[in-house]
């Protein structure tokens, strides 16, 4: 049976593209179907993961909520961009980087209901294992939504005191809409921090089992958005991490 | 669900004239509440089902289900067989604009 994921993060900035598409590719190599919806409208930014060029773009998921277009349509397979053997298949729904299309969307808004009778459709259409919904950080009635369909979250976020707060009203939200499975995730923990100590302390804070506890990684920095980090480093600790909460997804 | 309860589910449902959201189900009481997360979920329910997820009477789930279908959170599946029948819920509720968010939603998540 086919899994809505969404991955969300109460501040921008705690690597939630990143983690999607490293949740995503790795899911792939397992054999599995997954799509990637990147739902940040405003500063969309996950097609740079996955090596796809604005000329290759088509269409957006821009036009699918304009109507120009079925959401099926916005999918563009990215499987062969990854530079690795992969079993299974990614498709890609972008955000459009058109500034004037951006621009638009902010200005007229768009009907986050269709959005999501979309996603409902691209899982059916094209016979897919995951969606994985790269959401927009904060809280709006398009987030709140996109947790009321899935079947797991994955909250991120870093040991910072602005993201505990924040992620506190996450978790809330996602208990009082039933999520089914909730997945926290701790990114960029420096390393002089005890990474027991913190999933610990982050455990206690909001009663949620924490999947994996991430360190910043240079290795992370350097690649700078231009791969998908476990493909490149696959015996890395934040790969041996991401492996645990896709084994988790998988459940 | 006692009677109590249907009475409650019954009273939050005609509250309102505009179409239900799944994310607005947060301000219903329970046990309605939890099973309409549960169905926006599962994406499809029989009637049956709907009354067994309740426990309700199959004449009361028909109740609730009129006032799910009239404020458009459910309709009637193409799965429908004469046996049973099939809802599904929709997510494309739009007859409020959306930089008029349902106010009771959050305040419901702050409590």
């Amino acid at each position: 049976m086919s899994k809505i994921v969404s991955v969300h993060s109460f501040r921008g900035g705690t690597g939630k593209s990143n983690t999607t598409a490293n949740l995503a590719s790795l899911l792939a190599m397992g054999g599995a179907r997954v799509g990637v919806v990147d739902t940040d409208i405003q500063s969309p930014g996950i097609h740079i993961l996955f090596n796809l060029d604005e000329s290759e773009m088509g269409h957006s998921l821009n036009d699918y909520l304009w109507g120009k277009c079925a959401i099926k349509d916005c999918a563009h397979d990215v499987t062969g961009h990854l530079g690795t053997q992969v079993k299974g298949q990614i498709f890609l729904i972008p955000s459009s980087i058109k500034a004037g299309e951006i621009a638009r969307i902010l200005r007229e808004g768009y009907d986050v209901g269709l959005l999501n009778d979309g996603f409902r459709d691209v899982v059916t259409e094209m016979g897919l294992d995951y969606l994985m919904i790269d959401t927009h950080p904060g809280l709006n009635e398009e987030t709140l939504l996109s947790i009321a369909i899935s079947d797991a979250l994955v909250i991120i976020m870093r040991p910072d005191q602005q993201d505990y707060q924040g992620t506190a009203v996450t978790v809330d939200v996602a208990r009082k809409l039933d999520v089914p499975k909730m997945l926290m995730i701790v990114n960029k923990v420096p390393q002089a921090f005890d990474l027991d100590d913190v999933r610990s302390r982050v455990e206690q804070t909001y009663k949620v089992t924490v999947t994996a506890v991430l360190p910043h990684s240079d290795e992370m920095m350097t690649l700078a958005s231009s791969g998908i980090f476990s493909l490149k480093y696959p015996d890395h600790p934040v790969t041996q991490g991401y492996k645990a909460v896709v084994a988790e997804l998988q459940r | 669900m006692n009677q109590q309860q249907f009475e409650r589910a019954v009273q939050e449902l005609r509250a309102g004239k505009e179409d239900i959201r799944p994310s607005d189900v947060v301000v219903y009481s329970e046990p309605l509440r939890s099973s309409l997360t549960q169905a926006i979920r599962l994406g499809r329910i029989s009637l049956t089902d709907f009354s067994k997820l309740l426990e309700v009477e199959r004449t009361q789930a028909q109740q609730l289900i009129a006032l799910l279908v009239e404020r458009h959170l459910f309709y009637v599946s193409a799965f429908t067989s004469p046996t049973d029948t099939y809802y599904e819920t929709r997510l494309s509720a739009s007859t409020r604009p959306m930089t008029r968010l349902r106010p009771d939603v959050w305040k419901k998540i702050d409590d």
